[in-house]
């Protein structure tokens, strides 16, 4: 009989087990629905990402049952009713109606930023929980007010619409970041490019306004608040610290249509506690890269768009894995031919971020816990946009303040 | 007066002066992954052209890929095919591995990973109970012969899968293509399963081989699990951690159990095995994956040319790993 030396494996883990954890920490929060039931929830504002996200609905019946929906435009309440899911919702044009209905436990509020704060505190105050989407505040003040409240009521949750990261392509590169994959980053490209007005079909002129919000200081944060705020959101989360100055530059050079926010922006951001500058711009007059996100380290890079990631080592890095003549695995490793490995985190495709945000939203209400994107990272983010636009529209350079230090 | 001899005879055989080896490198595609051929040699004697046309021979007789190839030819067949020498080789290691491991490497399984999805057919659903059922005949490679050049089966249905030791047989005919260019230090590797001889030059260090780390994820882990240095022979794993798919709550590993029908359910999350020939390290690790720890040790107890690494999942869900005493004294230490 041979004898065969069994050691306690693998110090050297790391890795898998960090990847174990984390799928087990992901089917917790999307796994089976508690015995409370289900979450009764309305939509106060059905436009593009009102009718978006209750499309990802018809995908959580397990957890949601749609019970209101909310718009002032009746040709939007007609369109969000075809959706499916939407047959036991009561219909509403102001949402103040919309909050005093009992059969509504939770509300996703996506209208025009600038009333993102006052409908937010309304639906807190009616004692809603509430699914806020991003920016969470049109400016700073709203930001620390609304800090303020959620903080007041402990029972209630309020989370923001950062969806994207809550794709667990997104928790894996937190990870690899957080375990030494890409070094010590010192630079970070965010884009967010189209070719195309960013305007919405206006069915008369007198809503103009209020279909194409976006195109109006009075109620919009341009292509800051709507497009770069993610990556902005992204990287405060995974690095854990937020912008210290904020230079910023754009204009209206291409759709001189009487908008009044820019069609093209450039931020540049200083992490000066990471060490780190991060480059944020987008523009409506190129469509070339489209989604741009690069982390860039000494030992390699990630380069991620919103459900697919790679990750890039540095020269030197391959050397290290060089240090072996071959390797042997089961079902090999193929490099991309630009030198990348595809990032991926199980067996399934990935699903739209909102999908895992939402589930988040349900097990958040549910358990009670603080949300991963809760009112400081939206805050903190908030605080960043505003401060973008600032520089942007002002030409100065912005601040971080103490004040802005939420905790 | 003999020793005198001995030098003088020593002298006369060594060369003038030793030409020094140089490291050529070939990468390229085949066989549905990539290959990577490292050989020290005075000059370079092998060409991408000679691998490319080697593995077009291989992929002609045994990839079920290929349409027209031997492999296919014989599962349309109701009898048989003439078999080339490829197959009869890798027929005979198969049936050999099948008699060694009581049936558990099956090469008739194919049918039955056709329809659990690992194929090269997409299926939407995992096979129902009766549909397994109905395959199950068709499995067993006591129905299949090799009679004189020919390969014949007892029944119609029988269909051959040799992806469980082509790549193994590919990397041991490719590193006789070296051999024959008098290459005596080599590493050849395709899809993970390699061959190797002799060291690096200059310096003569030993080759060195990383064992990967079983991960879901495709990423090159912050290292290898081990490394292991081996001056001649074949080393290859199989294992369950990448290959799976999921069927709502069900997680089916690729590997498929020839005698039920369906995929293995043990402990083992992956089996490297080194042997004298990589053709042989592959038919058994397959065999080890379907096997519980303690069948694969008492196996490997039985067959001393075996020499494995298993990584498996204790009952608790923890990880662990273990190996033959032998195998131990490859690991290397930094």
């Amino acid at each position: 009989m041979m004898e065969f030396p069994r050691r306690d494996f693998l110090k050297k883990t790391g890795l898998l087990t960090g990847s174990l954890l984390l799928n087990n920490g992901l089917l917790d929060a999307f796994g089976a629905p508690l015995a409370a039931g289900k979450l009764r929830i309305a939509v106060i504002g059905c436009g593009d990402r009102g009718t978006g996200l209750l499309k990802i609905l018809q995908d959580l019946t397990d957890k949601f049952e749609v019970t209101g929906l909310c718009d002032e435009l009746p040709f939007r309440l007609r369109d969000a009713q075809k959706i499916g899911g939407t047959g036991k919702a009561k219909t509403y044009t102001d949402y103040r109606a919309l909050l005093e209905n009992k059969a509504v436990d939770a509300v996703i509020i996506s209208v025009p930023l600038n009333m993102h704060f006052q409908v937010a505190k309304d639906a807190l105050l009616a004692g809603k929980q509430v699914y806020l989407e991003k920016t969470m505040t049109y400016n700073i003040p709203q930001a620390l007010e609304l800090v303020q409240l959620v903080q007041q009521r402990p029972n209630q949750t309020l989370q923001v619409g950062h969806q994207y990261r809550y794709s667990p392509l997104y928790y894996r590169v937190k990870e690899m970041i957080k375990q030494g994959y890409l070094g010590k980053v010192t630079q970070i490209d965010c884009r967010w490019d189209r070719n195309g007005s960013w305007r919405r079909p206006v069915p008369e002129p007198s809503l103009e306004r209020k279909i194409n919000w976006r195109m109006y200081r009075e109620y919009s944060g341009g292509l800051a608040a709507e497009l770069l705020s993610h990556q902005i959101d992204f990287i405060n989360w995974a690095f854990e610290t937020h912008a210290d100055e904020v230079f910023g530059t754009g204009g209206i050079d291409f759709y001189k249509d009487g908008r009044e926010t820019y069609d093209n922006v450039q931020v540049m951001v200083r992490y000066a506690n990471e060490g780190m500058v991060g480059n944020f711009g987008a523009t409506c007059g190129n469509a070339r890269d489209g989604y741009l996100f690069k982390l860039k380290g000494t030992k390699g890079t990630i380069s991620l768009l919103v459900d697919e990631g790679v990750y890039y080592p540095e020269k030197d890095t391959l050397k290290q894995y060089g240090t072996v003549d071959g390797v042997t695995g089961a079902t090999k490793i193929t490099w991309d031919k630009n030198g990348g490995l595809p990032i991926t985190t199980g067996a399934e495709p990935l699903k739209d971020g909102s999908w895992y945000a939402l589930s988040e939203f349900y097990q958040a209400v549910m358990q009670k816990k603080v949300p991963d994107s809760n009112v400081l990272t939206g805050a903190r983010a908030a605080c960043t946009v505003h401060m973008a636009n600032q520089a942007i529209y002002n030409h100065t350079i912005e601040k971080w303040r103490p004040e802005y230090n939420f905790a | 007066m003999i020793r005198l001899l001995l030098v003088l005879i020593g002298l006369w055989f060594s060369p003038p002066e030793r030409v020094p080896l140089r490291a050529f490198y070939l990468n390229g595609y085949g066989q549905g992954t990539t290959y990577s051929i490292t050989y020290y040699a005075p000059d370079s004697t092998v060409t991408p052209d000679d691998i490319a046309r080697k593995l077009a021979e291989i992929d002609a007789s045994l990839s079920l890929y290929v349409p027209t190839s031997l492999i296919n030819q014989f599962n349309r067949s109701p009898h048989g095919v003439v078999a080339d020498r490829h197959l009869r080789v890798v027929v005979r290691k198969a049936l050999e591995v099948y008699q060694a491991t009581d049936g558990l490497f099956d090469a008739t399984v194919e049918p039955l990973v056709q329809a659990w999805g690992f194929g090269n057919q997409k299926v939407a659903t995992p096979p129902s109970p009766a549909a397994i059922q109905a395959i199950l005949p068709q499995v067993g490679s006591d129905k299949l012969h090799l009679r004189g050049d020919s390969l014949v089966k007892d029944r119609p249905g029988v269909h051959l899968d040799l992806n469980g030791i082509a790549q193994g047989y590919t990397v041991d005919v490719l590193a006789k293509l070296l051999e024959d260019k008098h290459i005596r230090d080599y590493l050849v590797e395709l899809g993970g399963e390699i061959r190797v001889r002799g060291r690096k030059w200059p310096g003569g260090d030993p080759m060195r081989i990383g064992i990967e780390r079983p991960e879901a994820n495709d990423l090159p882990g912050a290292g290898m699990q081990q490394i292991i240095q081996l001056k001649a022979g074949g080393v290859t794993t199989s294992g369950n951690y990448r290959k799976f798919k999921q069927w709502g709550a069900v997680k089916s590993a690729h590997l498929i159990n020839p005698k039920t029908g369906y995929t293995f359910q043990n402990n083992m999350i992956s089996a490297t095995v080194v042997a004298p020939d990589a053709f042989t390290a592959d038919a058994y690790d397959n065999a080890l994956m379907g096997m519980s720890l303690t069948n694969a040790l008492a196996f490997l107890g039985r067959h001393r040319d075996l020499q494995a690494y298993l990584i498996y999942q204790r009952p608790d869900g923890a990880v662990a790993d273990t190996c033959t005493q032998e195998f131990q004294k490859l690991i290397f230490h930094e």
